[in-house]
């Protein structure tokens, strides 16, 4: 089953054309890293899927339900407010700052949302975020707050603050670039854990191992286009196209 | 030396009964220009333009003019203003609380205006993408962190509040510093603005120290 089909997304910031006609499918289990240069619009692209920047043209469906759609006159529409909002909570987000909220411990920065907006109990919520914490390999850090943790275990918890809204598809903008080294692998390993259970990801990274390995698609984005996109093996090994190529090179040279 | 024990008694006593008023000048003001502040700033910040511009127009006039003025203008004002038959006689005391409202809320705004554009877009955003609504965000992410921030130049804001209480002498109310200057001169001795000195430091040391606890408080987060 397809969880996010976009068409045909623009997307200007002033007379800055970022987005220039983004099309892509998500199934249901599947991963899906997205490269590309700097200013490419990776970034703007996974704002517009979660609605944190809204469209200029196109149609973004989350499990079959419009999220957005453009009509002939060319007026994007997006629906009320009610309705925006349950899509919204199958849309998970981790980002490359992690954002947790520094006065929550860990345990609340967790189950606040599911406990507010999700109208779960306490008890449940707390139940869950344990559960999720063991898998994040974080038990120890329920009480703690975010500025006690290294950046890894930061991202870890806000992967798992993601999880706690239980969506149906995650998006990842450079979950590790904020990272020193010696900590994107925990990190990824986490990630790598969750694509061993189905979890639906669309994952921006400049990881190229990474993406490699755990990935089953790679989308190759220059200028606000997808230039290609297929198998990572074949496309970052083979690339077909020239500036997939140069890209790849690029990146091996450095 | 014109002071006996059971005069100085008496003195000690008539000071506090200043005290208390000069009290309930500090707490009402607090009470009245911490919210109207809170509001101010968040009009000065999201409000169409025409608030935006009357917010900015009202902190400017707040801050850019002396409160001992502020405070014979709201005294006076509804003399001069209204026509003979619907002056209203403005109680001294009403009059000064207004005042030192509308004066403290102005600082407090531009302090929570500062505090709350500390907060990084970070936090707006993963906010919204766990489905926290507009209001949700801002009482329960938003504010709590602007709290600890804002707390520091708010204490010295409430540390001038205790000292600018002595103003509205200037409008013949019985406080403190009007009682210990007609003391002082009723009986040409200097003791009255020493006790009275006193007790505006012990004063202010008592909310240092509650200011002090609360920022302990906070601070186990960073
Ligand atoms: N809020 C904004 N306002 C104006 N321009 C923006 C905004 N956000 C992004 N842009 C512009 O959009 C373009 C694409 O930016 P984007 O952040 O999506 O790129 P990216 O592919 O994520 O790059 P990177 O790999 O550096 O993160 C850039 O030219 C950037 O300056
Ligand atoms: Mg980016």
């Amino acid at each position: 089953m397809e969880i996010l089909s976009v068409e045909n997304l623009y997307k200007s910031f002033d007379d800055n054309e970022v987005l220039h006609g983004i099309s892509f499918k998500v199934r249901e289990g599947e991963v899906v890293a997205v490269i590309g240069p700097s200013g490419s619009g990776k970034s703007t692209l996974l704002r517009c899927l979660n609605l944190l920047e809204k469209v200029d043209r196109g149609t973004v469906k989350v499990a079959g339900d419009t999220m957005v759609s453009t009509n002939d006159l060319g007026q994007v529409l997006y629906p009320p407010e009610g309705a925006l909002k349950k899509i919204r909570l199958r849309l998970g987000m981790v980002f490359q700052n992690f954002n947790l909220f520094p006065h929550f411990s860990v345990m609340r920065n967790i189950t606040e949302a599911p406990v507010i907006v999700g109208g779960k109990s306490q008890e449940e919520a707390e139940k869950t975020a344990l559960e999720l914490l063991e898998k994040m390999g974080l038990s120890d850090k329920a009480n703690a707050y975010p500025y006690q943790l290294s950046g890894g275990q930061s991202q870890r918890v806000a992967i798992a603050r993601a999880l706690a809204m239980d969506p149906d598809i995650l998006f990842f903008d450079e979950p590790t670039s904020a990272l020193d080294p010696e900590l994107t692998g925990e990190v990824l390993k986490v990630i790598r854990k969750l694509a061993a259970e189905q979890m639906t990801m669309v994952v921006v990274t400049h990881e190229m191992a990474f993406a490699q390995e755990v990935a089953d698609r790679v989308i190759f984005m220059d200028k606000g286009q997808i230039i290609e996109e297929g198998d990572p093996g074949e496309i970052l090994t083979n690339p077909s196209h020239e500036r997939t190529k140069a890209f790849i090179k690029g990146l091996s040279d450095r | 030396m014109p002071y006996d024990w059971p005069g100085l008694i008496n003195l000690i006593l008539l000071l506090i009964d200043g005290t208390k008023i000069a009290l309930k000048v500090f707490f009402l003001t607090l009470i009245f220009s911490l919210p109207l502040g809170l509001v101010t700033a968040l009009g000065r910040m999201y409000g169409n333009r025409l608030i935006k511009g009357l917010m900015k127009f009202y902190i400017l006039i707040m801050r850019g003019t002396p409160l001992i003025l502020q405070l014979s203008f709201v005294y006076f004002a509804p003399y001069f203003l209204l026509p003979e038959g619907l002056r209203i006689n403005f109680d001294r005391f009403v009059a000064a609380i207004i005042a030192c409202s509308l004066n403290y809320a102005a600082y407090f705004a531009e302090i929570f205006r500062g505090g709350i554009e500390s907060i990084s877009q970070g936090q707006y955003e993963a906010a919204a993408v766990l489905g926290f609504s507009k209001r949700q965000t801002f009482m329960r992410i938003v504010l709590p962190q602007v709290v600890k921030r804002i707390l520091p130049p708010v204490s010295n804001e409430i540390i001038t509040l205790v000292k600018d209480t002595a103003l509205v002498s200037t409008l013949g109310i019985a406080e403190l510093y009007r009682l210990a200057t007609g003391e002082a001169s009723r009986v040409v001795s200097p003791i009255p603005f020493l006790i009275a000195g006193m007790i505006y430091l012990l004063w202010n040391w008592v909310v240092t120290e509650i200011l002090l606890k609360a920022e302990k408080k906070l601070a186990y987060y960073k």
